[in-house]
């Protein structure tokens, strides 16, 4: 019986060496990208297919309110290059994250906002109480206008082959070949969104912003009465005054916004006297976290085609 | 009078304080300039209590809490320093300190962080978070009792996170602890106090995350017992107006688990926290038997129920041993919170909490209903929130 216990003892401990030795060698070696947001993700893929992807948010959660979770430093301790969108929108999460994984590869990260011109800069902004979520940088939601996103895959592209210099003509080769199929897209957008021009718009938050600015379409109310504060019934109230005389084409929330003041706001607005229905429109922010080019073409594609849709 | 005395010599530190405090900020002022990484802010706290707690850090009526001017940024590719400097008001004067001044490695290899300075030590759940980010007006009894309430003190800490699947970080630090126990019965010790942390936390899937730490704090510096003599009493008044534990001991064990739910991941809209917080001191010193030990146990539950507003609670005991006159005595409290929270941005929060204090025993002056009505701002940039 003892030398059995001795045994049984010895074969615990190397089964628990075994375990922790597979752990701190993890899978076998793979590029792993850590990416904020899941429209990076979706470029990454693109641009490196065999890349280890961690998404670190979905279109589910509202990007500016991420806790920094113990999963999320782990994925980005194994992390060889970090890419996020910047101007601040990872601020009250990322630093932590970069802190506690204690990765030095994690630091030197790719911020799509600083390849590309932002909307609505407001420099010398400082953070008051009362002033809500300001982005002195302009607004982070870039990734929302395409001709942007072809700019950032570009920036991107120009990372990944000084990461990978080994792959430089397969990457190459790749960001080519997306470029010309997302340009072929982007004209017919483009022509198919045309009746959108000049449309007026209201919506939550200016998390659409490059939208309207890429299609025309013109946001003549925000939901929220501060940047990232949630809409209150006065504010609803006065929005409502100033658009019954010329009610806006549609009310626009994100899926991880509360549908309720938007809901609330269209049946106000379509019982009113003029009879016209303002629909209301729940727009998916951004791509699922398993994308690549198929899907971000799709979801650009159902953007059109939903505003198209509602907006007459 | 010899309270003019004692107040010119309380006045010195603070004096020497904002002096630093000032000096800081000019520094930083230019600083930004050229560094543009650098991000100054500022946090108020004000609070109104009905009646002051046992064991608690606030006055009776209204009272400026832990306010705060910080400075975070980097220096050079290698390292990042933040400063932070405190004011607060106890017992009506205002106590000024610097808080933390620390700075730390960035770019060390394999997952480790070093770093020196003054600053708040890992232990438990809370002590690593400011103040103006608790959920409760004060901060849990194990805290008030076994750690003056936020132990930040002067030392090292060198920290590995290990590249595991799952989030794993052991940790140590030593510090000279004379913010733990201000004043030693025997010779000091120039690293009084050690810490072995390890950490360990996942997502069990989109809605649900977890994290557990085991803390271990080895003190080398036994507390000076006061004698409880008639006379002595006004001066021991002005001495405990520190910021040490007021239980202490060789060896503190603590065991700290969090779970957060948030419906599909999405916390702005929804959450809720759990959070579970034990300590136990042992090795009390030589007054005490081997067999004496001090515990304390804290459980909190938060609600976000909409995206400005949180319901919570909280439940706490503590139970210690104290030594008079060559008698040990058992001492506890039991202590329960609620408070609403509405924030409407995450730069304001107003919290309403009713905090009960029974089961008394050695400790005086039990506060049996207690509101506090607590405005917390913060201007400028703030550190991001760990989980």
């Amino acid at each position: 019986m003892p030398s059995d216990r001795g045994h049984g003892l010895r074969r615990a401990a190397l089964a628990c060496a075994a375990l922790l030795g597979s752990c701190l060698a993890g899978p076998t070696w793979a590029f792993t990208v850590f990416a904020c947001e899941p429209e990076w993700a979706a470029l990454t893929r693109v641009l490196v297919p065999s890349a280890r992807v961690h998404v670190a948010t979905h279109a589910g959660q509202d990007p500016h309110h991420i806790e920094a979770r113990p999963a999320l430093i782990a994925q980005l301790r194994s992390a060889d290059l970090v890419v996020c969108t910047g101007a601040s929108l990872e601020s009250g999460w990322l630093p932590t994250l970069q802190e506690r994984s204690g990765n030095p590869r994690a630091r030197d990260v790719f911020f799509a906002a600083d390849h590309v011109e932002l909307i609505d800069p407001q420099p010398g902004a400082i953070g008051t109480p009362w002033a809500g979520d300001v982005h002195a940088e302009g607004n982070p939601h870039l990734h929302l206008d395409p001709r942007r996103l072809l700019q950032v895959s570009r920036a991107l592209g120009d990372r990944l082959i000084k990461e990978l210099p080994a792959e430089r003509a397969a990457i190459e080769l790749r960001s080519r070949a997306f470029e010309a199929a997302w340009r072929q897209h982007l004209a017919d957008w483009e022509r198919r969104a045309a009746p959108l021009r000049g449309r007026r718009i209201a919506a939550q938050h200016t998390t659409f912003g490059y939208l309207w600015h890429w299609l025309g379409l013109q946001q003549v109310a925000d939901l929220e009465p501060r940047p990232g504060m949630s809409p209150t019934p006065g504010h609803l109230q006065r929005l409502l005054e100033g658009l019954r005389a010329a009610p806006p084409a549609a009310v626009v929330v994100a899926p991880y916004q509360d549908p309720r003041p938007g809901r609330w706001l269209t049946g106000q607005l379509s019982s009113g006297a003029g009879g016209a229905r303002v629909p209301l429109l729940a727009l998916p922010a951004t791509v699922s976290e398993s994308a690549a080019e198929k899907e971000l073409v799709q979801w650009m594609d159902g953007l059109v085609r939903e505003l198209l849709q509602v907006v007459r | 009078m010899p309270f003019a005395h004692q107040a010119a010599w309380n006045r010195m530190p603070a004096t020497r304080a904002a002096v630093t405090a000032g000096l800081l900020s000019l520094c930083g002022g230019v600083f930004a300039q050229s560094n543009p990484g650098w991000q100054f802010g500022a946090v108020l706290d004000i609070t109104h209590t009905s009646q002051a707690l046992a064991q608690g850090s606030r006055d009776k009526g209204l009272q400026l809490g832990h306010s705060d001017l910080s400075a975070a940024g980097p220096l050079g590719a290698w390292f990042k320093a933040q400063v932070n400097a405190v004011v607060a008001t106890h017992e009506g004067k205002l106590e000024k300190e610097i808080e933390e001044a620390w700075i730390q490695t960035k770019r060390l290899p394999g997952g480790l962080q070093a770093r020196a300075g003054r600053f708040a030590s890992q232990v438990g759940y809370l002590n690593q978070q400011h103040p103006h980010a608790d959920d409760f007006v004060e901060r849990p009894l194990l805290y008030r009792g076994f750690l003056g309430g936020h132990w930040n003190d002067d030392g090292l800490r060198l920290n590995w996170t290990v590249p595991t699947p799952f989030y794993l970080m052991v940790g140590a630090e030593a510090f000279r602890g004379k913010r733990l126990v201000e004043e030693v019965a025997g010779p000091a010790r120039r690293m009084g106090a050690t810490t072995f942390v390890v950490k360990t936390g996942a997502d069990l899937n989109r809605s649900h995350s977890w994290q557990l730490g085991l803390s271990h704090i080895r003190n080398a510096r036994e507390a000076l017992i006061e004698e409880h003599e008639e006379g002595a009493e006004e001066a021991e008044h002005e001495h405990e107006h520190g910021h040490g534990a007021a239980f202490s001991g060789r060896r503190t064990e603590m065991v700290d688990f969090t779970w957060k739910w948030a419906p599909g991941g999405n916390n702005r809209d929804q959450q809720v926290r759990v959070g579970v917080e034990f300590a136990r001191i042992t090795g009390l010193g030589s007054a005490f038997t081997s067999a004496d030990k001090h515990q304390a146990r804290a459980l909190s539950a938060v609600w976000r129920f909409r995206p400005e507003w949180e319901v919570g609670a909280r439940w706490d005991r503590l139970r210690v041993r104290m030594a008079h006159d060559g008698d040990i005595h058992g001492g506890q409290l039991n202590e329960r919170a609620l408070m609403l929270a509405w924030k409407p941005s995450h730069m304001q929060s107003l919290r309403l909490q009713l905090t009960s204090q029974r089961d008394a025993v050695e400790f005086e002056n039990p506060a049996r209903r207690s509101w506090q009505l607590q405005y917390v701002l913060a201007f400028g940039a703030h550190g991001a929130h760990a989980f």
